[in-house]
Parts: structure tokens; C-alpha cells; sequence
């Protein structure tokens, strides 16, 4: 925004050709604009309207910071959101190199198994994961059947059930965003490493992750935000001590219709991952252009 | 191939956008089985007696429906919609719902008055439900008789609770505040602590009216707190249950039909909410669906008028909450829900 | 070493598969249950739930719900590929702030985008928005920011030496575009309009607010049926409609190549 004040001062020519750059931005813009920023808009003014009055005030933020389960909420949102950032990114990987290199047949199935979980609506994946690891589960069932355990292990209706439910439904996106990046990568830049005697790691830690930053950050950053915004998955494997932020939203929007509230914790949500986004996208640029040569 | 693309979407979006909203009635209410219950008793009745065609919206819990009206203010794009008398009260408050009076709708006349005064001037009380207790007859020697009965050795590990988005929690919080000598409406301690003693000894938490019965057909658990119409569905499925109204009594679930202020079809809504509310219509809901009604001159199975809610006697037996105070004590009883009862679970 | 991190790497790829399989496999044994109970014994199972589909309860929504899905993969791939470039290819002054600005809608609860978008319809008075139209816009916002994500990752790996040779060779910026940049990106703009196809096709909270009576989509019926019961012919719907986008996968695969892509390695 500064830069295009700055770029005003400048003389008329310069200044429209840079203009006319933006132009491809007015159709995305506008729709955003009036779908998304105008009604969002209204939202943030209804979060500063108090509970069953007129005029603005601070009250629902107030009441946001000053309550502990609020806050837990937002900090089991921000813990439950980087686990699982860094599962879909880590499992992610190897996957996407399979897409990205293998010339086996078995390609086409494992892209299609890669992106099926996307494709089953999630309420009722959710409810699979539910019957596989709840306390009378296939697990459990089988761990105690092979008398491994005598009390059933606590998979679901916790932090790990959620994680792992998440885990699934994110995948395909960590996947996706992954593999367009691999294929970015010259595969003969890890054959010509090889051939002079660089060994698999190597190859790895400096030539295939540092490639591949852009896809690595933007897997991260999609399973992040995904996963902090997520209802259903949280509301049905979680449990009902399982609060994070979006599950407290459905209630006060849907239950409570306090939705100065709702929009408050929204707030908050989008505040903090507008942060998380201006930080990815400014380390991406920083270690994509630090790889430029 | 990216024309042939284009073109498939350009005929696809002009088809879809098409906004032919003829002059029928939309009727919004749940899916699932209970939709082909009303369809039978009162949908096709009401179309064949007036000569029109109503559309069945299943989408949305009451929950949503209510704030889709709120965020529409008033223009949903339902005409009428089945809601509870909280919700009617709340919406009436707000200008969102239409108020109806015995002038355009006649059989309000016939309704109990205590029940009509409870959902106020824009709810019709169509059915009333009360928490029933839920048990399992083959797994219980003995069958209930009273709420206390939850907190029965046997039961340890065997109960299932509603989280506190589904309004039935906080109407079993009522209930256990009377039986244990508070007051549903004033002293709501003791009720507090009776549902964090029972949430000790219970499974945990579930929304979902569907999830909830699943555990307990499928043996689960053995005891629950459970609406009464939706109890007999279940017994009459044939699964070995049964349910009481426990003798300390109980609360009912007052559900309402609603118009909202800007349905585009009022005075043919206003005449199917007179429908629902007929003699014979009540008669076939009170069967057919297994709830009761709010009118006590209706002619029912005797087996309906021992279990259901239908006469004088059975509604003055029921602890009447104030509605109002529940809705202003509501997200404070939320959070202390969440901060005693949830956490005892574990 | 070489060895041990090459077996390690078939290891994991497996467990992962198993992982993303497991559940679904649940489905499916779900769907040949004969009750909502999920049975695992192959004696046990029928196929009825699935004759059940075939009925205008399931039809119609479906049919809704995929003329939404293409409508909105086709407008996010191309309001996508014009944000991405000005983003990722032009990288005009500010990119960082356009780019969360173009993804902050991901960071909303759907639900709290639902309310928003109605309560700005119903203000604006644009009533007759709330069903289709409405839901496609919506849509929109949701997918827009994967489109424009994929599509930017595409373009950031694209080689800029190419757009520089192309120009010392005399092309337009037309021709450059069109003959050197969009077919390298051309993976990267159907692996976004595959993901904004998938995410409308599935949408549940956001349509919620937005369906209108009488036109609804298939998991918005899914879920007023699961409302009231749980049973199999659920899990019957979801791995119908999971096969039917495996399909429409394939099918943009073979018009967009983002197979042609895997097969001949990358440029």
C-alpha cells in the first residue's frame, strides 16, 4: 500500500503502467470485496456492538481476555493448528516425491488414494476414524483382544484423535501444494548430485528441501489455517472438554445467538492468521530469493 | 476442449439460475423419518383440503433455521417453520416472527392457555414433548421410577449425557435442581452438582439427538435422558427399551410453529398453522409422531393418553420453566457447564 | 546409508497410503452393512443401500450440488490464475499484503462467513440472492484462495529466463503468456480447480445458511438425514459421490494434463 503512495509522486507514464499490473487483480478483488470484506466488514462492526445495547464498546473483547477459557481455547487452537502443520507437511512429503518422480503404474492409484480422503464428505470420515479409535474401537478392540492392554488406550475424544482426524482431511492439501512444487524441481539435478558422489541425504537437505521451501511453506500455512478454522472434526473427535475457537464459534452463533461474541472470536481467529499468513508468505519470499542466486 | 469447457458452464449456470417461486406454501422442518410422519398426518391432508402445493424445506436444525431468520431479519424464504417456544419468544422479541392471535388463527382458542402464554404471541404450540428417562429393559432388573435412579451403582459407566448445545441439558439441570431441593427457575446449585456427580459416572457428551440413540440401542449405555416422542419411536422400532416420566416430574419441550415477518405467503401459512392445530389434525400428530398436544379436548388411543402429554391433569403436573429467565441465565450456564460438568466426565 | 533412507522412504510412502486408506475402508464397510452397526463379516453384507440412491431424494440434490461444484471450479480458476499473476509473476510492490489479503477468507470459520454473507445479502436487499446464486458466490470465496495458492506455487517455479528468452526472441507478452507460461502452469490451474470443485461439492456449513427451499445440495441432505438417523445408506451416498469426483478428477486430468505433467517429468 505504501509503495503505491510512493509510486503516485512518481511521473504519469510509470505510473499507470504500474497501474495497469493491478489491473488482472480487479475481478478476484471485487468479488472478495463484496462476498467476503463487506460482510466480514459487518461482522467486525457487530463484534464491538454490546450484548443487548446500542453504541460500540470494548466489552466483548474484555470478555474474550479476561476469561481462561477463552483463552485455553485460543492456545488449543494455535497448539491442535501446528501439529497438525507439521504432520500433513512431514507425511505429506514423501508422497508428493512419489508423484512427482515414480513412472510406476501403481502413480495413478496412489493419486488417486492421495486425494480420496477430500473427496468423502467429513462428517462421515470422521465418524470412521471415531469407530476405529474409540475405547471400543478396532484398536482398542484388537489390543486387548491380543491382550496387550487391559484398559482401552485414549485415542479419540482427545488431542491426538483430533490430530490425527485433521491429519486426514488435511492431507490431500499438503499433498497437492507439495507436488506442484517438486515438479519444479529438475529431477537431473538430483541425478548429476548423485553421479558426483552426493549421498541420498545430502541430496535431500540440500538440494530437494531448500527447492522446495515454497511448496513446504505453502503446505504448512494451508494445513494451519484449515485446521484452525475446522468445525467438525474438532466437535466429533474431540469430545466436549475439546473446546478450540471455531467449535466455541458454531455455539455462540448457532446455541447462544450472541453473535457480537462469535464475531469477536472470529476476530481473533482471522487477526491471528492474517499473522501467521504475512509471516509464511514473507519467509517464503525471503528463502525463495536467498535461493535465486 | 476449454470451449466446449466454458460453454458446458454456460449452460449449466443459466439453468441453474432460475427463480421460480410460485405462489406455494414452504414449510420448514426436520428430515429423517419424521419427515414422512408429517407429510402423511398433515402435509397431504392440508394440500388436498386447500388445493395446493407445499414444499418441504428439511434443511437445518431449529437452531439454524432461527439464525438464518435473524441473519435474513425476518425473510427466510420458509413461510412457516418448527421451532421451540425459547425460540418464538426470542423472535417475537426481536420483530422477527409474525404474532398470531385467535382472530387469524381460530384454533388457538382451543389450546391451553398456561402452554399458549409459555411460547407467547408468535409461536403455536403444535406438539409438546416432556424429558422422559430412557432405560434399556433387558439390562436393568429393575425399572426407574425417579431421576435419582441415574446415580444407581449399576448405571456406573452406562449414561450418556447431551452437551450443552442441545437445550436438553440445561432443562436436565432444571429438573435436578428441583429434585434436589433447589428451584428450577432460582437455585440452580443443586442441580449443578447433581449433573457433575452424574457426568462422573457417565460415558461423556454428545450433540446429536441421533448419536445420542445409538448408544443406547446398541447397548452402549443403559439409561438417558431422552424426548418422549422420539423415546416411543424408538420402542416401537423394537428395540428393548422403555422410558418413564419419572415421578418428581419433568419439563416439557414446547415446540412451536412460527411465521416469519417477511414469509412471502402469510395468510396461506397463517391457514396451515390453523391446520396443524384442528382437532383432527392433533389427533393423527399425537398418533403418528407419539408426542402430545397442547389441546385437551382431542379423542385419542388410550395407550397415547397413559404415556403422552394430553390432558389438563397431565400438563399441570409438568414444572413450567420461565422461559425468559433460561434464555438471559443461558450463556452464564453454558460456561458454568463447561467449567463443573464437562471436566468431571474424565 | 543410501539403502537405509531408500527403504525408510518405501516404508513411510506405505504407512501413509494405510493411514489415508483406513477410514475410508470403514465407509465402505459401512455401506454394506446390513445396520447401522458397522459389520466386518463378508457373509453379512448387501448391497440394497445403494438401490436406495436411486430416488429424485438423492438425484436431485446431487445434480445441484455438481453443476455448483463445475461452476465455481471453472470461475475459481479463472479469477486464480489472474490474482496469481499478478502476485507470483509480476510480484508488483505489496505482493505479500495482496497475497493474505487473497487467502484471509481460509482464516473464517465457514460458519461465521455463512452469517456474514446472508446478513450482507439481506441489508443489501438482494433476498433473491439466498439459494443458487448465493451459494456459488460463497463457494467462491472459500475456493478462490486454494485456486490462487496452487496456481502462485506454479508460478513461482516457473523460470523467468524462459519469459526473458521469449522477449528477446521478439514475442509479445500475449504470446509469452500464452505459449510459455500457461502450459508450464496449466498443473498447478487444475490442481486448483480440482481442490475448489471438491471443496463446493462437499460444502456443508457455509450452504447451510444459503440453500433455499425446495433446492438443495447433497451434503446439506446428507446431514438433515443424519440429523434424524445414522443409517448405512449414508455411507452408500458418500462412496457414490466419492467415485462420482474420482471421476470428474480423472476427467480434468485428461483435459487439464496435470497427468501429462507426472508422466513426462517437469520442464
Amino acid at each position: 500500500m505504501s509503495s503505491l503512495a510512493i509510486n503516485a509522486a512518481k511521473d504519469r507514464p510509470m505510473r499507470t503502467a504500474l497501474l495497469r499490473k493491478y489491473t488482472p487483480l480487479l475481478p478476484p478483488a471485487l468479488i472478495l470485496l463484496l462476498f467476503f470484506a463487506i460482510p466480514m466488514g459487518m461482522m467486525v462492526g457487530l463484534s464491538f456492538q454490546p450484548k443487548g445495547a446500542s453504541g460500540a464498546s470494548l466489552a466483548n473483547y474484555e470478555r474474550f481476555f479476561n476469561d481462561d477459557f477463552t483463552l485455553i481455547g485460543l492456545g488449543r487452537t494455535v497448539l491442535m493448528s501446528g501439529l497438525v502443520a507439521i504432520c500433513v507437511t512431514v507425511m505429506g512429503y514423501p508422497v508428493a516425491y512419489f508423484l512427482a518422480r515414480s513412472r510406476s503404474p501403481w502413480r495413478a492409484v496412489v493419486f488417486a488414494l492421495a486425494i480420496a480422503p477430500e473427496l468423502a464428505g467429513v462428517v462421515l470420515r470422521t465418524y470412521g476414524w471415531l469407530i476405529i479409535l474409540e475405547d471400543h474401537g478396532f484398536i482398542n478392540n484388537a489390543l486387548v483382544g491380543l491382550g496387550l492392554i487391559s484398559e482401552p488406550l485414549p485415542l479419540a475424544k482427545n488431542m491426538f484423535g483430533v490430530v490425527i482426524g485433521l491429519t486426514h482431511v488435511i492431507l490431500p492439501f499438503g499433498i497437492l501444494s507439495l507436488l506442484t512444487s517438486l515438479q519444479g524441481v529438475d529431477p537431473n539435478l538430483e541425478k548429476s548430485a548423485q553421479i558426483l558422489g552426493a549421498s541420498r541425504l545430502s541430496v535431500i537437505r540440500h538440494i530437494l528441501v531448500p527447492l522446495t521451501i515454497p511448496g513446504i511453506v505453502s503446505s504448512m500455512l494451508l494445513a494451519f489455517t484449515m485446521s484452525a478454522s475446522a468445525y467438525a472434526t474438532p466437535a466429533i473427535l474431540g469430545g466436549a472438554g475439546f473446546k478450540v475457537l471455531a467449535t466455541m464459534v458454531y455455539e455462540q452463533v448457532l446455541f447462544y445467538i450472541d453473535w457480537s461474541f462469535a464475531a469477536v472470536m472470529a476476530n481473533v481467529l482471522l487477526v491471528m492468521m492474517l499473522i501467521v499468513a504475512f509471516i509464511g508468505s514473507r519467509l517464503e519470499m525471503r528463502l525463495h530469493k536467498k535461493l535465486q542466486f | 476442449m476449454k470451449r466446449a469447457l466454458l460453454a458446458a458452464s454456460a449452460v449449466t449456470l443459466s439453468s441453474v439460475i432460475t427463480l421460480a417461486h410460485g405462489q406455494d406454501l414452504i414449510v420448514n422442518s426436520y428430515g429423517g423419518p419424521y419427515e414422512q410422519i408429517i407429510q402423511d398426518a398433515i402435509i397431504k391432508p392440508f394440500e388436498e383440503q386447500y388445493g395446493v402445493r407445499v414444499i418441504y424445506d428439511a434443511v437445518g436444525s431449529s437452531q439454524q433455521d432461527y439464525a438464518k431468520i435473524k441473519a435474513t431479519k425476518g425473510r427466510p424464504g420458509f413461510d412457516v417453520v418448527v421451532m421451540s417456544a425459547s425460540q418464538s419468544l426470542d423472535g417475537c422479541r426481536e420483530g422477527l416472527l409474525e404474532p398470531m392471535s385467535v382472530e387469524t388463527v381460530h384454533n388457538l382458542a382451543y389450546l391451553n392457555p398456561a402452554i399458549s402464554a409459555v411460547a407467547g404471541a408468535c409461536g403455536a404450540v403444535h406438539e409438546i414433548q416432556y424429558l422422559s428417562l430412557l432405560y434399556r429393559t433387558d439390562k436393568l432388573t429393575e425399572a426407574p421410577t425417579s431421576w435419582k435412579d441415574l446415580f444407581n451403582e449399576d448405571l456406573h459407566g452406562r449414561i450418556v449425557l447431551p452437551t450443552f448445545a442441545n437445550i436438553m441439558a440445561a432443562y436436565l439441570t432444571q429438573i435436578m435442581a428441583s429434585v434436589y431441593g433447589g428451584d428450577i427457575n432460582d437455585n440452580i446449585d443443586p442441580g449443578f452438582e447433581a449433573m457433575t456427580r452424574l457426568a462422573a459416572q457417565s460415558i461423556g457428551f454428545e450433540q446429536a439427538s441421533a448419536i445420542l440413540e445409538s448408544y443406547i440401542v446398541d447397548g452402549r449405555v443403559w439409561a438417558m435422558p431422552f424426548w418422549d416422542g422420539r423415546a416411543q419411536l424408538l420402542v416401537d422400532s423394537g428395540a428393548p427399551v422403555d422410558y418413564i416420566l419419572p415421578e418428581e416430574g419433568s419439563i416439557p419441550l414446547i415446540a412451536t410453529l412460527n411465521i416469519p415477518v417477511g414469509a412471502d405467503n402469510k395468510e396461506l401459512a397463517l391457514k396451515f398453522v390453523d391446520f396443524f392445530l384442528a382437532k383432527t389434525s392433533q389427533e393423527r400428530w399425537v398418533q403418528s409422531y407419539k408426542v402430545g398436544s397442547a389441546r385437551s379436548d382431542i379423542e385419542v388411543s388410550d395407550e397415547a393418553r397413559a404415556r403422552k402429554i394430553t390432558t389438563q391433569a397431565d400438563l399441570d403436573e409438568l414444572l413450567l420453566p420461565n422461559l425468559a429467565s433460561l434464555s438471559a441465565n443461558l450463556a452464564e450456564w453454558g460456561m458454568r457447564w463447561e467449567r463443573e460438568v464437562v471436566p468431571a466426565a474424565r | 546409508m543410501n539403502r537405509i533412507i531408500s527403504s525408510l522412504f518405501w516404508v513411510s510412502l506405505v504407512c501413509i497410503m494405510a493411514f489415508i486408506t483406513l477410514p475410508l475402508l470403514v465407509v465402505m464397510a459401512a455401506s454394506l452393512s446390513p445396520t447401522a452397526q458397522v459389520t466386518l463379516i463378508p457373509g453379512e453384507w448387501t448391497t440394497r443401500w445403494y438401490g436406495d440412491l436411486i430416488a429424485s431424494r438423492w438425484l436431485d440434490p446431487f445434480m445441484l450440488s455438481a453443476q455448483i461444484a463445475v461452476l465455481v471450479a471453472v470461475i475459481s480458476g479463472v479469477l486464480g490464475l489472474l490474482a496469481a499473476y499478478v502476485v507470483a509473476f509480476e510480484k508488483c510492490p505489496g505482493h505479500a499484503t495482496i497475497m493474505s489479503f487473497l487467502l484471509s477468507p481460509l482464516a473464517v470459520p465457514q460458519i461465521v462467513k455463512g452469517v456474514a454473507i446472508v446478513l450482507f445479502l439481506s441489508s443489501a436487499g438482494l433476498y433473491r440472492w439466498v439459494g443458487t446464486p448465493g451459494l456459488i458466490a460463497a463457494h467462491i470465496i472459500l475456493t478462490l484462495p486454494f485456486a490462487v495458492r496452487m496456481i502462485a506455487t506454479a508460478m513461482f517455479n516457473f523460470d523467468k529466463n524462459l519469459d526473458r528468452a521469449g522477449q528477446s526472441l521478439g514475442a509479445t507478452k500475449a504470446q509469452r503468456i500464452r505459449y510459455l507460461l500457461l502450459p508450464i502452469i496449466k498443473p498447478g490451474v487444475f490442481s486448483g480447480m480440482t481442490f475448489a470443485f471438491i471443496i463446493s461439492f462437499n460444502n456443508i456449513p457455509l450452504s447451510v445458511f444459503l440453500v433455499r427451499p425446495g433446492e438443495t445440495t447433497l451434503p446439506i441432505t446428507v446431514i438433515n438425514y443424519l440429523e434424524y438417523s445414522l443409517d448405512p445408506v449414508l455411507a452408500a451416498v458418500n462412496v457414490a459421490s466419492l467415485l462420482f469426483v474420482l471421476a470428474v478428477i480423472f476427467a480434468f486430468e485428461k483435459i487439464g494434463g496435470f497427468s501429462a505433467q507426472i508422466h513426462g517429468g517437469s520442464k
